[in-house]
């Protein structure tokens, strides 16, 4: 555990190295709100400037299938989307539960052709490959992630893979001329109490989730954050991607505070899913050959 | 995590704890696979049960492995390497490397590779002779946090 907690200070002190203000003050100074269940949670904190602060040990609800009864709302109503969810008999095998997909989202005739054809057990698993997830895949990961924050930028510190998102709220510009990526690049600001991190340049090899539901390089995921008390972040996803969706769609979902003396740990994909793509129980993922095709 | 709160009372943890497992049996049916289909891998055709002894816990990610020694079919001495689930979340249910120790007996049921070559086992249940399940759920005497 002392091993994991260094990962964790190794890490911020990284992060703290390329930002202009001393985060390390801020994240070795947790609020004191691991507090016990079943007394009151208290308010949120806040940074010495105000800020909400979202730092923290939190639990997200493992989401692999963001299209979930329910679950996806109209972003203008916060409603459910009527959805035909009409069999698509012509689909490969569900990957995430039973039973045929289904048209669960508001699919473009683009979108609706990679989630029928979604299929990584016989053309390549890239999450089975340990290569990145994406910035949808890995807040919708069952195992929790740190979050470290100053008044300049957040740290998203994933525990699946060990894998971290840096999001700059200073107004930052990312080079324009960054390559696209797996996780895409982010920028917050603050819109009274919530942060808002909208996230684009992807490189289109991701899925949303584990289910497998599509998105294009024109993908724009906007992640808001809104600490409602000590222990709790109201957070909401919002998918914009006019290539693979008709419309915009969101889903609401609740974080919670993971008490002391829960850490975050590390986590190695490769530690045994290497010897599952060797023995091909797991077949590698490759680039797509036709990448305007694909993505 | 085995943790204790303040001012918390046992009974509450409790049930707590049996809430928690039940959500999580109902969440997680098939332990936290996150990012691997077990459908690739193991086949939904070839159900086996058997009854061996622990040879060795293999505490690794993105999957555990529990390596029992038993005798197939034939009644030859082989060793399956029984899949479970992520090690951080076992780790968080109260489980640990040791939990289960080496020479315990065990009852598997699960699905068999794809591969006839391999002797993993996947979507398995372990276990032990007075009936408590091992890897799955909060482990015995876990009190969950929350």
């Amino acid at each position: 555990m002392k091993k994991a907690a260094g990962l964790i200070v190794t890490a911020a002190v990284a992060i703290a190295a390329g930002t202009p203000t001393a985060l390390l003050a801020q994240s070795s100074s947790p609020p004191p709100h691991a507090a016990t269940a079943g007394t009151p949670a208290g308010p949120a904190p806040h940074l010495s400037s105000g800020k909400p602060d979202l730092s923290g040990l939190w639990a997200n609800p493992y989401t692999p299938d963001m299209a979930a009864t329910d679950t996806v709302l109209d972003p203008n109503t916060r409603k459910p989307l009527k959805l035909s969810h009409a069999t698509l008999p012509d689909s490969k095998p569900a990957v995430v539960g039973k039973g045929p997909r289904t048209f669960d989202l508001p699919y473009t005739e683009w979108g609706l052709k990679r989630w029928k054809a979604y299929d990584p057990v016989h053309n390549g698993d890239y999450a089975g490959s340990c290569l990145p997830f994406g910035m949808s895949r890995n807040i919708n990961s069952p195992h929790g992630l740190q979050i470290v924050q100053n008044d300049s930028a957040i740290a998203l510190l994933f525990e699946q893979n060990t894998w971290f998102h840096w999001v700059p709220t200073n107004d930052m510009k990312w080079p324009a001329d960054l390559p696209l990526s797996w996780n895409g690049v982010s920028t917050g600001h603050w819109e009274g109490n919530t942060l808002i991190i909208e996230t684009t340049g992807f490189n289109g090899y991701t899925r949303l989730d584990t289910a497998g539901h599509p998105h294009s390089k024109q993908l724009k995921l906007i992640n808001t954050f809104t600490r409602t008390d000590a222990r709790t972040i109201v957070h909401t996803v919002t998918v914009h991607d006019p290539k693979a969706y008709t419309q915009d769609w969101m889903n609401v979902r609740t974080w919670r505070l993971r008490s002391a003396p829960d850490v975050i740990m590390e986590y190695s994909c490769e530690e045994n899913n290497l010897d599952n793509l060797m023995s091909g129980a797991i077949k590698p993922w490759k680039p797509p050959q036709d990448d305007d095709d694909d993505n | 995590m085995m943790t204790t709160e303040e001012g918390y009372k046992m009974t509450r943890n409790l049930s707590l704890a049996l809430l928690c497992a039940a959500v999580v049996c109902m969440v997680l049916p098939r332990g936290v696979s996150a990012h691997h289909s077990t459908a690739a891998e193991f086949d939904t055709k070839k159900p086996i049960t058997f009854t061996g002894t622990i040879k060795k816990v293999q505490w690794m990610n993105p999957h555990i492995y529990t390596l029992v020694e038993a005798k197939n079919a034939d009644g030859v001495i082989v060793v399956y390497s029984v899949e479970g689930s992520a090690p951080n979340s076992l780790f968080r249910q109260g489980w640990r490397m040791d939990s289960l120790k080496i020479g315990t007996m065990v009852t598997v049921s699960g699905l068999r590779s794809k591969n006839e070559a391999s002797f993993r086992v996947g979507q398995a249940k372990i276990t032990t002779a007075d009936g408590t399940r091992i890897f799955a759920g909060p482990a015995p005497g876990h009190v969950a946090a929350e």
